[in-house]
C-alpha cells in the first residue's frame, strides 16, 4: 500500500468509526422528526398509503379543537403547578443531606429508589394508595380528622394527585443533582463568610442560591421538558379524566393518532405545536438563569 | 458548647431524615405487603401492614397462569430481552462515534457533534407517530427489533455526549506511545480507550437498561401483540383486569417488574449516582 493510499484511508477513519451511531441517529432521530414536520401538512391516517398535501389544515383544526385547547391549559397547569415542589422538596432534601447526618448513603438510596421503577409501577401504586374506599391513605387520613374524598375522581383534586405521584417518582433524580452540585462549591466560601460573621440563613442566600445557579436551570429546563411531556401517569391515574381534566396534550396526541381517530397529521400537527412551546420556555429559561456564576 | 450543640443537632437531623426516608418508602413496601395477603385480607380496615398469613398465590397466577391478560412471566422476558438489546446497540454505537469526536480531527467533527447535543432537546413525544410509520414501513411492529432500535436511538445521542467527555479526560500519552509500537485506531479503541472507561461504560450501561426497561409510551403503540409486550405494557393492562375485585395480582405485578434494577441499584448505588451527577453536571 502506497503512502498515499495510506492517507486516504487514514481520512476516512474517523467516518468508519462514526457511521454506524450516525446510520442509528439519521434513520430514528432526524429523518422521523422531518417526516412529522411533512405529515403535520397532510391527510395521513393509519392505513391511508398515500397522503395529500393539505396546507395548513391540520394547524387551523387545532384552533377549534376545545379539547386540544383543554389539554394544553392542564400541561401548562400540571407543569407550572409542580415546578415549586419539584425544585423545591429535592433542594432541601439535598441541603439536609449535606448538611452531615449518619447513615447519607441509605438515606439517598432511600429517595432515589422510586427513580428506579417505571411510570407504570408509580402509576399502579398510587392508584392504589389513594384509592377512595379501601386505599390506605384514606383511612390514616379520615382518622386524622381531614375529610376523604376521591381525590382522582373529583376534578379540583385530580391533578394534584397527579403531581404528588409525580414529585414522588422524580425527587431522587434531583436530589442527588443538587447534592453535586453543592459538594461543588467551596468549602473556603462558607468558612470566610463565617470569618465576616455572616450568619448560616446568610451563606445561604448570598452563596449557596447564587452559586447553585447553573443547577437550577438544569433541573427546570429538564422538568420542564419533561412535564410537557407527561402522558404515563395520567394514562395509568386517571386516563384524562374526569370529564377532561387532567387530559394532557401528550394523551390527547395519543388518542388523536392511535385510539379514537388514527388521524396522523392532527397528530403530528399537535407534536410540533408542543414542541415549539417548549422550545420557546426553554429559551426563555436559559436567557433568565444564564448569567453569571463565576466564583 | 458549640460542640454539643452542634452533636445535639446533627443527631435531630438524622433522626428527622431517617423518619422522613421511612415514609418516603412506605407506598413501596405498602405494594409489598399488599402482593403477599390473602385477596380477602387485602381490603380490611384498618390497614394491616404485616402480611399474615402470607401467600404466593399472586404472583403465581400473574407469572404464569393468569388467562385475562399477557402472562408477567412472558412480559419479564421480552423485557429482558429488549432491555439487553438495547444496551449492546447503545455501548456499541456510541463508544465508537465519541472515539473519534474526542480524539479525531476531522470535517464536519463540530457540525455532528452540535447535532447529536441538539438532539437532546428533541421531545420524544414530538417524532412518536412518524417513528411508528416507520417501524410499520419496515416491518417492525411487535418485533424485538422494533423495541430494542428505537430505545438504542433515543439514548444514543446521550451516551456519545457521556463517552467523549470521559474520553477527553485520558491522557494523550497513552495512545501516542501504542501508536509507536504500529496500534491503529482500532486497537488503541479496544485495548486502551475502552478498558480505561470501563466505570462510565457502567453508568451508561445502567443508564440505558433503565430507560429501555420503564420505556412505557413506545412499546404501547409498536407493540399489538400481548406475547410481545414488556412489562410496563402488560402491567398497565393489569389494571384494567383486575382493579375491581383485588389489587393482589397487580401489585405482585408491579414488585415483579422493579426486582431487576432494585438489584442493580443495591449492587452499584453509588455508579448509579455517580452517573446521574456526572451526565447533569457536565452538561
Amino acid at each position: 500500500m502506497g503512502p498515499r493510499r495510506a492517507r486516504r484511508r487514514g481520512a476516512l477513519t474517523p467516518y468508519l468509526f462514526l457511521a454506524p451511531g450516525l446510520v442509528l441517529f439519521a434513520a430514528f432521530r432526524v429523518y422521523p422528526l422531518l417526516e412529522g414536520l411533512w405529515l403535520s401538512f397532510t391527510n395521513a391516517r393509519l392505513g391511508r398509503a398515500q397522503q395529500t398535501f393539505v396546507g395548513v389544515a391540520n394547524y387551523s383544526r387545532l384552533l377549534d379543537d376545545t379539547r386540544f385547547h383543554a389539554s394544553l391549559l392542564n400541561t401548562a397547569y400540571y407543569t407550572i403547578a409542580s415546578t415549586l415542589p419539584i425544585l423545591a422538596v429535592p433542594l432541601v432534601l439535598a441541603i439536609a443531606l449535606n448538611r452531615g447526618v449518619a447513615l447519607r448513603t441509605f438515606l439517598r438510596g432511600a429517595f432515589f429508589f422510586p427513580f428506579t421503577l417505571s411510570v407504570v409501577t408509580v402509576g399502579l401504586t398510587w392508584l392504589w394508595l389513594l384509592d377512595p374506599v379501601i386505599g390506605p391513605s384514606t383511612y390514616y387520613l379520615r382518622a386524622l380528622g381531614v375529610p376523604v374524598r376521591s381525590w382522582l375522581a373529583d376534578p379540583a383534586t385530580a391533578m394534584w394527585g397527579i403531581i404528588l405521584t409525580s414529585v414522588w417518582w422524580v425527587t431522587g433524580y434531583y436530589l442527588v443533582i443538587y447534592l453535586a452540585g453543592l459538594q461543588d462549591i467551596p468549602r473556603e466560601l462558607y468558612e470566610s463568610a463565617a470569618l465576616d460573621g455572616a450568619s448560616g440563613w446568610r451563606s445561604f442566600w448570598a452563596i449557596t442560591l447564587p452559586l447553585l445557579r447553573p443547577v437550577f436551570l438544569f433541573v427546570l429546563v429538564t422538568h420542564i421538558i419533561g412535564s410537557f411531556q407527561i402522558f404515563g401517569q395520567v394514562f395509568i391515574l386517571t386516563n384524562g379524566g374526569p370529564g377532561d381534566a387532567t387530559r394532557t396534550v401528550v394523551q390527547h396526541l395519543y388518542e388523536t393518532a392511535f385510539q379514537n381517530f388514527f388521524h396522523f397529521g392532527s397528530a403530528t400537527a399537535m407534536a410540533w405545536v408542543l414542541f415549539l412551546v417548549i422550545l420557546a420556555f426553554s429559551l426563555v429559561q436559559f436567557r433568565l438563569l444564564r448569567g453569571h456564576t463565576q466564583y | 458548647m458549640i460542640g454539643t450543640f452542634g452533636r445535639l443537632w446533627y443527631w435531630i437531623l438524622t433522626t428527622l431524615m431517617v423518619a422522613l426516608a421511612v415514609v418516603w418508602l412506605l407506598p413501596a413496601v405498602w405494594v409489598v405487603v399488599t402482593s403477599l395477603k390473602l385477596t380477602e385480607n387485602i381490603v380490611r380496615v384498618p390497614p394491616e401492614w404485616i402480611p399474615w398469613p402470607a401467600t404466593l398465590e399472586h404472583y403465581g397466577e400473574v407469572l404464569f397462569s393468569s388467562s385475562r391478560t399477557a402472562r408477567i412471566g412472558r412480559a419479564f422476558l421480552n423485557s429482558t430481552v429488549v432491555s439487553l438489546g438495547s444496551v449492546a446497540v447503545v455501548l456499541l454505537t456510541s463508544a465508537m462515534a465519541a472515539y473519534p469526536l474526542a480524539r479525531m480531527r476531522f470535517r464536519g467533527r463540530g457540525l455532528v457533534f452540535g447535532l447529536l447535543v441538539g438532539s437532546l432537546m428533541i421531545p420524544n413525544a414530538v417524532i412518536l407517530v412518524p417513528q411508528y410509520v416507520l417501524v410499520q414501513r419496515l416491518g417492525w411492529l411487535s418485533t424485538y427489533q422494533g423495541l430494542i432500535v428505537p430505545e438504542a436511538a433515543m439514548t444514543f445521542a446521550f451516551g456519545v455526549f457521556l463517552l467523549r467527555q470521559f474520553f477527553l479526560t485520558i491522557p494523550a500519552e497513552l495512545e501516542d506511545a501504542a501508536r509507536i509500537d504500529g496500534a491503529g485506531p482500532w486497537q488503541i479503541f479496544t485495548r486502551i480507550l475502552l478498558p480505561l472507561s470501563q466505570p462510565v461504560l457502567g453508568a451508561l450501561a445502567i443508564f440505558a437498561f433503565r430507560s429501555a426497561w420503564n420505556d412505557f409510551l413506545w412499546p404501547l403503540i409498536a407493540v399489538n401483540k400481548p406475547d410481545m409486550f414488556p412489562l410496563p405494557v402488560a402491567l398497565a393492562l393489569l389494571r384494567g383486569a383486575y382493579a375491581a375485585e383485588s389489587y393482589g395480582p397487580i401489585m405482585a405485578g408491579a414488585a415483579l417488574s422493579a426486582l431487576p434494577l432494585l438489584i442493580v441499584f443495591l449492587v452499584a448505588n453509588r455508579r448509579i449516582v455517580e452517573g446521574v451527577r456526572v451526565s447533569a453536571l457536565k452538561g
